[in-house]
């Protein structure tokens, strides 16, 4: 029914696009298209547990999504799973703006100056060789199990895309198009903020957003070296106690935030990019 | 006026483009450059645009010497280099950053008109034509209204209406602010519709062979007799500047036609 339902509402708001003017059509066609994606998943959701309540399948180890979602209701009307989100997502709010902070200016640095790049970007390769994961250990014994040490390691993950984003922007950005600058007579300042800023913001862009997701990816590990609350926690706690739902449940949850953050920095960025000229068909 | 004296260009990697350069170009002139591809002709203009220092000589306008980016010196590159993430008037409006809100709009509207793209005003230059970008970059270079224009293959890469119309345009332009035209093309027809007076430039090194005063009034007829007459005279100093300098460099003025 619901998958119907979204087919038959992406196609009617196509046809409805297809009379309105130019200006109005890309935002129903985006509704439709955007129900479009639920498809999927619906879909698959109602097979797992159409195949469990007809006996097919268990759902022992692989709970049925009903009681998937009255986990998660469950320790949402405790309030408990609001903690758990704000816990996990204030971490990797953290971590992020650390990671990104240090990774714009010094990925601006070395983009800049082939002196601060020649010092510093071999190094930073090399370190960015080493899986992350593997500073663990080391961050436990200098930072010690608490808010910390997690936060750094989130601010490692989120920096490496974000810095070779930066870096790679400003180095690819056209000469042609600084000249332009030059004939104006910009200054230094100017050149950076009217013609290198817009120049590589949309490369920025997508590195910002690689380096979000790489933010929720390292966030569940900083949660599983000790901690007492957030979603990764209810991962390991989820392990520990055989609740396969309650995992499932904080999966689902780490689906959600991430797809909505990503979809927030997207959202946020975009009214600065309507310039592109893309290869993206824009209606 | 606009003067360059005894000009060398060598490049880092022993390039010599440009060597033993003069030129003297009146206010208000209208001065083409013709030659072959690279004979020096960019060279040139990127000297006198101050994007570039020549390594021997000087350039001048009127008392100054120019050795950086001029605000009396505007340049229209071969390609229209407009800043995709700026409006079509925005686009315009870029060098007038210093002046009063008012004076810049007042300024765009003007030009805006003058090119007739009032239309595009609020447009991304994704959405312009080749031939719409290059008006806008004409424009945006005679917003700060220059002294001195120079134009470096402006209209090379459009197609003949659209170069022909263009070239009506630049006289328009021309005709209602009156800069200084510095033209350089390997487009023997547009140097004999457009200009006052045409330079003809041999390659390796570049320097000036033959100097033809065309002696013609405005408005000309784009393909009568006198037009046609002129593209003769360019195309025989074009030739005979060859048979001069027969130094095994390639026969035919290919790119002059």
């Amino acid at each position: 029914m619901v998958t119907m339902t979204a087919i038959e509402t992406s196609h009617l708001a196509e046809e409805k696009s297809a009379v309105t003017t130019r200006s109005e059509a890309p935002s129903r066609r985006v509704s439709g298209r955007f129900l479009l994606g639920f498809v999927l998943p619906v879909l698959l959701a109602l097979i797992w547990e159409a195949a469990v309540r007809f006996g097919f399948a268990q759902g022992r180890l692989m709970p049925p999504p009903s009681r998937i979602f009255a986990t998660l209701y469950d320790l949402a009307i405790t309030g408990e799973l609001f903690r758990h989100i704000a816990v996990t997502t204030a971490r990797v709010a953290a971590g992020f703006v650390v990671g990104v902070l240090a990774a714009t200016l010094i990925g601006a640095l070395a983009g800049a100056s082939r002196l601060a790049r020649d010092l510093v970007d071999p190094t930073l390769q090399g370190l960015r060789a080493v899986p992350s994961i593997a500073w663990v250990p080391l961050f436990i014994l200098w930072f010690g199990i608490f808010e910390q040490s997690k936060i750094i390691l989130i601010a490692v993950g989120c920096f490496f895309p974000v810095y070779l984003g930066m870096l790679g922007a400003i180095l690819s950005v056209d000469r042609k198009v600084v000249e332009v600058g030059r004939i104006f007579r910009l200054s230094t300042f100017g050149l950076v903020f009217r013609i290198l800023l817009p120049a590589i913001l949309p490369t920025y862009v997508v590195s910002l957003r690689a380096g979000l997701g790489l933010g929720w990816m390292f966030v569940v590990a900083a949660e599983f070296m000790g901690a007492s609350e957030g979603l990764g926690y209810l991962l390991v706690d989820g392990q520990q106690l055989g609740k396969p739902d309650q995992i499932l449940a904080a999966i689902l949850t780490f689906a959600v935030l991430g797809k909505l953050t990503d979809g927030l920095l997207a959202a946020a960025s975009a009214p600065f990019l309507t310039w592109q000229d893309t290869f993206a068909p824009r209606n | 006026m606009l003067l360059v004296e005894k000009v060398d260009k060598v490049y880092p990697n022993g390039a010599e483009a440009l060597e033993n350069v003069s030129l003297r170009v009146n206010a208000g002139e209208i001065v083409a450059v013709v030659g072959g591809s690279g004979c020096g002709k960019s060279t040139l203009l990127r000297l006198i645009a101050g994007l570039d220092r020549p390594t021997h000589g000087r350039i001048r306008l009127d008392t100054e010497t120019i050795e950086a980016p001029h605000p009396a010196v505007g340049l229209v590159f071969q390609e229209p280099r407009l800043l995709p993430w700026l409006t079509v008037a925005q686009n315009i409006g870029f060098g007038l950053s210093d002046r009063a809100n008012q004076e810049r709009d007042d300024l765009v509207c003007e030009v805006l008109q003058r090119v007739g793209l009032v239309d595009c005003a609020s447009n991304w230059p994704r959405e312009l034509s080749g031939g719409q970008a290059q008006r806008v970059a004409i424009a945006r270079a005679l917003a700060p209204r220059p002294k001195v224009l120079l134009l470096d293959e402006p209209f090379s890469a459009l197609d003949a209406f659209t170069r022909a119309s263009l070239q009506e345009h630049v006289l328009d332009l021309w005709n209602a602010f009156r800069p200084t035209l510095l033209l350089v093309t390997h487009d023997v027809e547009e140097a004999a519709f457009l200009a006052d007076r045409v330079l003809v430039m041999r390659p390796r090194p570049g320097r000036f062979v033959a100097e033809i005063d065309l002696g013609l009034a405005r408005p000309r007829e784009r393909y009568g007799p006198e037009v046609e007459a002129t593209k003769r005279r360019i195309l025989g100093a074009l030739d005979r500047s060859l048979r001069l300098h027969p130094k095994g460099e390639e026969l035919a003025p290919a790119a002059a036609i």
